[in-house]
């Protein structure tokens, strides 16, 4: 395998570190690691990773690992804010899965187990030429398979939970792969809590919408602000498909998150949204692709994303409209906040348009506070900090008011609000 | 309660004065207008007493139940009991009216070290000031003026004004943008709170909101001064004259 530039330290950690194993995952792990010796580490002369430059930004070695905990897991999984509204959960440890913790759910709707064990033949899709996708492929140690069977509707939310935690440097790998079959319903939520030290976390979500099923997915990244968090949701919609999917990203120190989002079918909805609450010297690029493959879809994707001290928000949303796609409704946007004079926010909508008869639309704003917002309610006697506290929580709650189980946006409302008490 | 001596104020960062030294004195109980054309400072005069950033004052003092009201932030002097109703009142998406209302009347409380109101003691406190001016309840649901047409807003300013009882009430222009029926219920709003410890400061630029909130006291404001004041019959010799009686043409 030729690679024409020199590998870095964390390149060739990775190509040493390989190991394909013997379970049902060895074919994958092979295709991935060849798709990865020939990419490498994506860099910031790729058009799509000019922000994030992750040859730079991961400069030390993180050998692929798995297992192997440091600090009081159990701390943090009672930790997680989503526990008392999830019915199950899976947990996965350092990308292994967790059987003791874990308590998977009884009904017979659905099928859960982990990905390693998993028998029968699962649809791994492929991504085209994605790093982070050739990387997970290749160091997948675990992860959730779960299937919603044909016309389940399965009300109680699912919480998988991924812990990542090591006193040395290393690299923690899981992808889940949800089928929620025809006229099938379920709520899902990720959440991936950080322990000790620093350590990348790759991972990546398939999820199969099946004909006139739904899935509810709620992602909260939390890892350690040591940490480097890559993921990917990979998402196929069928006819009258719908995914609401939403991400709260308050962790780690820089975070690649890539949603792939594709209309196989008509009249099918999805709904890609999502908030930054970041501080210090954080990095969170979100990039977005919907792809509009077949006519009457709609798509929303709204990002609220506030940035403190020297962090930088990015959003790159590209929205697909092949030329059969009519009818196609297409709206995006995304707006950033910053609340210090140095922090940045970068937003790169793309439309790509073939089809004639189709609303598109997209809308990107930055700003600070609005100056006249808080003169208003510091002239009714509330205090700036105060204040400044409602105003940025009210620009964030917008962002998570599609998200349909009330008990996961009074969550979402307590996290920022906890974010904000402690700024 | 209200002294304003010798005030001087210029936009920041410009050097352009606005007030050029305007003597004031409001007792409590008392109601008094302010009047004059557009540009003569009305609104820049409100703002200052409210504390909006932007404006220097060059010179003067506003004393307030003794205190130094230059000294005090924004919100504390709406603690100590000033409330300006803006001519424009802000939108503010994703902050409830009942939230804010909560928040905005127990910060005062707090800074007045007096106990914090609860929930439902605030909903039947705001139900209780709502339904005079006709704010319905599903105004209450929504946002923050959010939505509101402009009579919406200003009955929803002198609800706020109504629940937060405020001894210096600051009226900028309450009466732009009103249609006859809606300044009929904002006025009796107004006229509602009028008592002897509160004082008031109608800023208008037209007499007809003065016929339903009688002033004791009516000043003209212009180039920054206040060129005349008199009884509430000064503001009829206005309506019938206009302001071109003081109005310097300097230049």
């Amino acid at each position: 395998m030729v690679v024409a530039t020199q590998k870095t330290a964390a390149e060739s950690a990775y190509l040493e570190g390989f190991d394909a194993g013997a379970d049902w995952l060895a074919n994958e792990r092979q295709k991935g690691f060849d798709a990865f010796a020939v990419t490498g580490l994506p860099h910031r002369r790729l058009e799509d990773w000019k922000w994030t430059d992750l040859r730079q930004l991961i400069g030390k070695a993180y050998p692929p690992a798995r297992g192997g905990a440091s600090g009081d897991v159990d701390a943090l999984l009672a930790n997680s804010p989503l526990r008392d509204i999830a019915r199950a959960r899976l947990v996965f440890v350092n990308g292994e899965y967790d059987a003791s913790r874990s308590q998977a759910p009884a009904s017979g709707d659905v099928e859960v187990t982990a990905l390693s064990t998993a028998t029968s033949a699962l649809p791994i899709g492929e991504t085209e030429a994605d790093p982070i996708d050739g990387l997970n492929r290749a160091y997948v140690t675990d992860g959730a398979f779960i299937r919603i069977k044909a016309g389940s509707n399965v009300d109680a939310p699912l919480e998988l939970v991924f812990i990542a935690s090591s006193s040395t440097e290393a690299t923690f790998t899981t992808r889940n792969v949800i089928v929620v079959e025809e006229g099938a319903s379920a709520t899902l939520f990720e959440t991936y809590l950080g322990g000790d030290g620093a350590y990348v976390s790759n991972a990546v979500t398939e999820a199969n919408v099946a004909k006139g099923a739904r899935l509810d997915r709620v992602k909260l990244q939390m890892e350690a602000l040591a940490a480097y968090h890559l993921s990917n949701l990979k998402a196929d919609l069928g006819e009258q498909a719908k995914l609401q999917d939403y991400t709260l990203t308050t962790g780690a120190k820089a975070t690649r998150q890539q949603g792939f989002i594709t209309f196989n079918g008509k009249h099918a909805d999805a709904d890609v949204s999502g908030a930054y609450l970041l501080n210090e010297k954080q990095h969170v690029d979100t990039r977005l692709v919907v792809d509009h493959a077949v006519s009457h879809c709609t798509s929303r994707e709204l990002f609220k994303c506030v940035m403190d001290d020297d962090a930088r928000g990015i959003f790159q949303g590209k929205v697909i409209v092949r030329q059969d796609a009519q009818k196609t409704d297409g709206k995006q946007s995304s707006h950033g906040l910053l609340l210090s004079p140095r922090a940045e926010f970068d937003a790169k909508p793309e439309l790509e348009i073939y089809a004639d008869d189709v609303v598109c639309g997209h809308g990107a704003t930055s700003g600070d506070l609005d100056d006249n917002l808080l003169f208003y309610l510091r002239a009714r006697g509330i205090p700036e900090s105060k204040a400044k506290s409602m105003l940025i929580a009210a620009f964030v709650a917008e962002s998570f008011d599609d998200v349909a189980n009330d008990a996961v946006r009074v969550v979402l409302n307590d996290l920022a609000d906890g974010w904000l008490a402690a700024r | 309660m209200l002294e304003i001596k010798n005030l001087h104020v210029q936009v920041e960062d410009e050097n352009k004065a606005i007030l050029n030294g305007v003597e004031l004195t409001v007792n409590a109980g008392e109601v008094h207008a302010i009047m004059g054309p557009n540009g003569s400072g009305k609104s820049t005069l409100s703002y200052v007493l409210a504390g909006k950033d932007g404006y220097e004052v060059t010179d003067g003092s506003i004393t307030y139940n003794g205190k130094d009201l230059l000294e005090m932030e924004p919100d504390e002097r709406a603690a100590e009991g000033v409330f300006l109703a803006f001519q424009y009142p802000v939108e503010i998406p994703g902050v409830a009216t009942m939230q804010f209302l909560k928040v905005a009347l127990n910060s005062q409380r707090s800074a007045r070290g007096e106990d914090e109101l609860s929930t439902p003691d605030l909903m039947r406190l705001v139900k209780s000031k709502a339904a005079s001016l006709k704010v319905n309840q599903e105004m209450l649901k929504r946002p923050v003026n959010v939505g509101f047409s402009g009579g919406e807003k200003k009955r929803a300013e002198i609800l706020q004004m109504a629940v937060l009882e405020p001894s210096l009430c600051i009226m900028d222009e309450t009466d732009s943008g009103l249609d006859i029926d809606a300044l009929r219920i904002v006025a009796e709003g107004v006229n509602a709170l009028r008592a002897p410890g509160r004082a008031m400061l109608v800023i208008t630029h037209y007499q007809r909101l003065l016929e339903y909130i009688v002033p004791d006291r009516v000043h003209v404001l212009s180039n920054g001064r206040i060129v005349k004041s008199g009884g509430k019959e000064l503001a009829l010799e206005l309506e019938k004259d206009g302001y071109a009686n003081y109005t310097d043409e300097a230049a």
